[in-house]
């Protein structure tokens, strides 16, 4: 039961995007290199992200990505599922199956993983991008970045 | 980001064996099979790990099955979920290697986020026994839950 690279890349991607829209869009190649990602790997991320509605793009010399709306108004959960899909546990969860199983209304089962599900995603749901950030300014070392620094 | 086969067959299998089996009556293979739409193949290799756990104990022979080691309402679900599972854990603990790694971003991630979701997953999956489960199991299917109500 795991999150995938994917997942993990894209949300880190995604504060490293917030933490350096105050210098306007941000590059691709910029936020690969900060996160230790390649390129193309980050290029299908953000296409994703971009379909999302959670980052737009624009091209040309001064183009690259920005977020679409405050970091305060986008979750975890919103990052995840764009790039993950629903947190179902298993598959007889998500909306496609339930009218292929069988067992759905009687499966003890089920509502167990459903309870998983929620548990997931409400911690999730109450994170927020501007809370990440947040962690990040808080620990970054002394003398770098002094412009991140109030 | 799912839970293996092991795991979901896994627990199926055993809230099946809470359900039917007593300290008289062992319950074989062939009838948790049977009952839950699983091979009985597949069953054998996920009893023979819930064997080496100590969760079930099993009786030989051609009128053998497996019996619950302990009373249901001593056994955690977490536990279950662990042995068949290994760690509960929303990302891969070993492939967090990736360059970087030493990354702020990264560690409030994992601060924030990840190990929030595990505490959350983990505190979920030990505030529930298998009789909990067992009890659902025979509300929804008709079974009389009275005479195992203490």
């Amino acid at each position: 039961m795991k999150i995938s690279t994917k997942g993990r890349y894209g949300l880190e991607a995604i504060v490293d995007l917030a933490i350096h829209s105050s210098e306007g869009r941000v590059n691709l190649k910029s936020i690969s290199e900060r996160c230790g990602i390649s390129e193309a790997y980050m290029l299908q991320i953000f296409l994703i992200l971009r379909r999302a509605g959670i980052v737009e793009s624009t091209r040309g010399t001064q183009g690259g990505y920005a977020l679409s709306t405050e970091p305060s108004k986008i979750t975890v959960g919103d990052v995840l599922t764009a790039l993950e899909g629903p947190f179902a546990p298993v598959v007889c969860i998500t909306e496609k199956a339930k009218h292929t199983c069988d067992r759905y209304k009687k499966c003890t089962a089920r509502s167990f993983w459903e309870r998983v599900m929620n548990t997931l995603s409400d911690v999730a749901n109450s994170i927020t991008i501007e809370d990440l950030v947040e962690c990040y300014k808080s620990n970054i070392p002394l003398n770098t970045e002094l412009d991140y620094y109030i | 980001m799912k839970f293996s086969t092991k795991g979901r067959y896994g627990l199926r299998a055993m809230i099946d064996l809470a359900v039917y089996s007593n300290e008289e009556q062992h319950v074989a293979l062939g009838s948790i099979a049977q009952r839950q739409g699983i091979s009985t193949n597949y069953l054998e290799h996920v009893f023979s790990e819930l064997r080496k756990s100590g969760l079930v104990k099993s009786i030989k022979g051609a009128q053998g099955g497996y019996l619950l080691s302990e009373s249901p309402s001593d056994i955690k679900v977490g536990r279950i979920l662990r042995v068949l599972e290994g760690s509960l854990s929303v990302i891969d603990e070993d492939s967090d290697n990736t360059a970087g790694s030493e990354s702020v971003i990264r560690n409030c991630i994992k601060t924030s986020v990840w190990d929030k979701m595990n505490a959350r997953l983990n505190e979920l999956v030990d505030s529930l026994t298998l009789e909990d489960l067992a009890y659902d199991y025979r509300e929804r299917n008709g079974i009389d839950n009275t005479m195992y109500y203490i």
